[in-house]
């Protein structure tokens, strides 16, 4: 995903908001086409007035914490596991072809379509959530740790050679740093994954907090301004973590910004 | 004797002793596990319905606890309950359930041994919808048309018994096998042109998006959706007085919960799982069967036939492969001594035999 | 020493020539049979023959691979299996069609035109955050519950993949190309044709290959959700009445759906990019 569109994102302005703006303004004009439209589209006002509430009785927030926490904890487990299959792989071949074909095949699997073995083998609670979010993480994460150590560029190998440097510093100064890049690339994806599949986990496993839970509970009662309210939630959430991150990325490889 | 010797004399002998003993320990369980409903309000996880009233009387955990017993809780969710149970039962993580029947016959049909303890329960009603603006009255004027129903569930028996009353069958219609909120979705927007479901009826009526054409409150109990206290064969058949005892706390909740001043307290419990007050209490009032005779825990003829009833047509519907043996998943004698103990034996029969 | 032999197979290429080959290990050129590949597999399917037979689970909790192939054989027979699986795929191939079309001209669009760009980028960006599944509910009340909403949600899912891989694709081709076409004056379709085109082919196989995966993933799990039929369904229905060895069966399938579909389009992007590796 590009460093330069989202660059022109800030730069956009004004001229970024008149869709949107156009948006609510239809949505607006929907909501008063009746009964039924009014249960799809609900009006502005009663969404407004449902953020208000949700947020003063701390719902929202609480929800919110639980599902961001799951991400966070599946994140870690999944990205480092993720990393060290990766490079594990790209440094053995033997690794490489025994772990490899695994790899390929269960990443294959929907994660939701394993969500009923899940449920029977580890139940429908926060383990099997987790255990989720982890292997969405763990996916992109193999993928580019064994891409980025793989592709590092001859020359700095060849350097290391000159220098007479051992396998481990072969690995440590040269072959890890280069990866760097990737590897960001590749946490940043499995951000965007792990927080699709705490919603998702939390929709098909149904029980315990998270937004993805008050979700399912507000269609269940039919308040679908709740509903939109978790849906536009989840969307900014995720986009504000994606900005964070790259900004982080931006940060920390100052160098790498140019790739 | 050299000291080798006599350590090897002890080792034995006290190898010896704990074996003798191990029976003994062995006849009690370290922990009773019971699923039980639960949603979750403000981050906290709080059970519904008997289970509930079970925890708030706290006898059967001072009774477990004199034995050095403890009590465990495991939580599933309202969506999907049956399927929850039945893995949770599969995995061996709960010795009890307070749960369905059709899943319950589900379950035995696939291998997962368990026994009805205690039966009666709030003995939910099934709803039929149509769309706000449909002109249809009853089922009959739905022939042909496409009606969102969740197969597998609980309710599913509700409508076979439907149906057969009206002289139809499965094949006059269009089944969409939709999960609830899809089904509601689908009938608000007129792309189903029937809806059958649970209590979320009165939602969507109040919302003005369907309307309830149909509902089972004035029907036997047979065509009601039962939630009651199963537990694993292994489990009834080791322990047999713990299951006693687990039985007796169900059927004292089902008496406390069978006072119709004890009504509110109960509407709350239901309403942790999200589902609001006046919906409940609307899905109670107009039932032809009073609130305290549901909750009788008898296990008469009617009971019999209501599962001999569900596992022809869990059979016929494709959804077992072959019928169970009901009559072995009736365990009778812990509710027939649970009874006698509280001296209730009174308190059902003579609300006469319309159970 | 020892690292940079290994890694001299793959990537980089140094002067020192390699080994005489008898001096190499007689394992290395064992790792490169292609059959080594089919060993984790195997142990994997093993293993799972192995703890069922030994029944150290109940036969609810673990179902045998055994009955799993005899399940999956009767659903084939039965017609299911081709019924469900067809409904799965057209739905599919349908959304993924459309949803790539409008992904590759919108992409083109924002990538050509600035003004384009700014006034779609935020409102772009926030819609793909937009979770697909948690979208179902919506997307019924707006769609219905028919076919539509399931190609709906396919193409939401591969829209902004495609779209995204499109607008890398065209905005990463490198200046020179386009002075080129300028220096010969070459017209319009021409340079369209000519440059822009195989230049952006490679980014964008990529964006489609990745937008089909993601694409079967989300439509798996929207069947799980939300279906009257589809393999998703299928998988749900069985849980259901707790049939797990038709679960299994389904999660089986998908995997190796979904295998297919990824191999497909690199055998596709592997041909169509043979100038690459003249």
């Amino acid at each position: 995903m590009s460093q330069a569109f989202r660059a022109k994102f800030t730069r956009s302005g004004w001229r970024g908001l008149v869709l949107p703006g156009l948006l609510l303004l239809l949505w607006q004009w929907a909501s008063h086409q009746g009964d039924v439209a009014a249960y799809i589209f609900v009006p502005l006002p009663k969404i407004g007035s449902d953020i208000v509430h949700l947020t003063a009785t701390g719902e929202l927030w609480v929800n919110l914490k639980v599902s961001l926490l799951r991400t966070c904890e599946g994140l870690a487990i999944g990205v480092t596991l993720g990393i060290l299959t990766g490079a594990l792989m790209a440094l053995s071949r033997l690794a490489d072809r025994l772990i490899g074909p695994l790899y390929h095949a269960l990443r294959q699997v929907p994660l939701l379509g394993l969500v009923p073995l899940l449920a029977l083998w580890f139940g429908g609670d926060e383990t099997s959530k987790l255990l989720v979010v982890s292997l969405a993480a763990f996916y992109p994460t193999v993928l580019s740790a064994y891409e980025g150590i793989r592709q590092a560029d001859r020359r700095y190998l060849e350097v290391g050679h000159l220098l007479r440097l051992g396998p481990a510093d072969v690995f440590a100064q040269v072959l890890l740093p280069s990866a760097v890049p990737s590897i960001f690339t590749g946490i940043a994806q499995a951000l965007a994954f792990s927080w699709l599949a705490s919603m998702g986990a939390e929709l098909l496993f149904t029980l315990g907090p998270g937004i993805g839970a008050m979700l399912l509970n507000a269609e269940t009662a039919g308040s679908m301004e709740t509903v939109i309210i978790c849906v536009m939630t989840i969307a900014l959430i995720g986009y504000a973590m994606n900005a964070a991150f790259r900004a982080l990325g931006r940060f920390l490889m100052p160098w790498a910004a140019a790739s | 004797m050299s000291l080798f010797g006599n350590l090897c004399r002890i080792l034995g002998l006290g190898l010896l002793a704990c074996m003798l003993a191990l029976p003994a320990v062995a006849a009690q369980p370290a922990v009773v596990r019971i699923i039980g409903i639960a949603g979750v309000q403000n981050g906290k996880l709080l059970y519904t319905g008997t289970p509930a009233v079970v925890q708030k009387q706290g006898w059967l955990e001072s009774e477990l606890g004199k034995r050095h017993i403890r009590l465990e809780w495991v939580s599933v969710s309202s969506a999907s309950v049956a399927s929850q149970v039945n893995e949770a039962l599969a995995k061996k993580a709960g010795d009890f359930a307070a749960y369905g029947d059709l899943p319950s016959i589900i379950a035995n049909a696939s291998g997962i041994s368990t026994k009805l303890i205690v039966p009666g329960g709030s003995l939910a009603n099934t709803y039929l919808m149509v769309p706000w603006n449909s002109t249809a009255k009853s089922i009959r004027d739905l022939k042909g048309k496409r009606i969102a129903l969740h197969r597998g569930r609980p309710w599913e028996y509700g409508f076979g018994k439907l149906l057969a009353q009206n002289g139809l069958a499965n094949r006059d219609f269009r089944i969409l096998n939709l999960n609830p909120q899809a089904g509601a979705a689908a009938v608000s927007t007129g792309s189903a042109d029937a809806y059958f479901t649970t209590s979320n009826a009165y939602t969507l009526q109040d919302k003005k998006v369907a309307r309830i054409i149909w509902s089972s409150k004035g029907e036997s109990a047979d065509w009601k959706m039962h939630a009651e206290l199963w537990g694993t064969t292994d489990f009834v058949k080791r322990y047999p007085e713990i299951t006693q005892l687990v039985a007796t706390a169900f059927i004292r909740a089902a008496y406390w919960s069978s006072h119709p001043e004890h009504l509110d307290t109960y509407i709350e419990y239901a309403g942790r799982l999200g589902t609001r007050g006046v919906d409940t209490r609307r899905e109670i009032e107009g039932n032809k069967i009073s609130w305290k005779d549901r909750w009788s825990p008898l296990f008469d003829a009617e009971l019999r036939k209501h599962y001999a009833g569900v596992n022809q047509y869990a059979a016929g519907a494709g959804l077992i492969a072959r019928p169970v043996d009901v009559n072995a998943l009736f365990a009778p004698q812990f509710a027939e001594r649970a009874l006698d103990e509280l001296n209730l034996r009174s308190y059902w029969i003579t609300s006469g035999d319309a159970r | 020493m020892t690292v940079a032999t290994r890694i001299e197979g793959s990537v980089v290429r140094t002067a020192r020539p390699a080994p005489p080959k008898s001096a190499r290990p007689f394992h290395a050129s064992l790792l490169d049979a292609p059959w080594i590949g089919l060993i984790s597999p195997l142990l994997l399917l093993f293993a799972w023959w192995w703890v069922t037979k030994a029944g150290l689970f109940s036969p609810q909790l673990l179902v045998s691979p055994g009955q799993v192939l005899d399940t999956a054989i009767d659903l084939a027979q039965g017609g299911e299996l081709a019924d469900h699986v067809g409904v799965s795929l057209v739905r599919l191939f349908t959304g993924f069609a459309a949803g790539a079309v409008l992904g590759i001209a919108f992409g083109a669009l924002i990538a050509l035109s600035n003004t384009a760009e700014r006034y779609t980028a935020p409102l772009f960006q926030v819609l793909r955050q937009l979770p697909t599944v948690a979208l179902i509910p919506m997307f019924i009340l707006i769609f219905g519950v028919g076919e539509t909403f399931k190609v709906f949600i396919v193409m939401k899912a591969t829209f902004f993949v495609v779209a995204l891989a499109t607008y890398d694709g065209i905005r990463n081709i490198p200046k020179g190309y386009f002075d080129v076409g300028r220096l010969y004056q070459l017209p319009v379709g021409l340079r369209f044709s000519a440059i822009l085109f195989p230049a952006t082919v490679p980014a964008l196989l990529t964006g489609i290959r990745i937008g089909l995966s993601r694409s079967w993933l989300v439509l798996v799990g929207a069947e799980l959700l939300a279906a009257e039929s589809g393999i998703g369904q299928m998988m749900e229905m069985s849980r259901q009445i707790f049939r797990m060895d038709v679960v299994m069966v389904g999660v089986i399938l998908t995997g190796l759906i979904g295998f297919l579909l990824d191999r497909s389009l690199r055998l596709l992007e592997w041909w169509l990019m043979r100038w690459r590796r003249a």
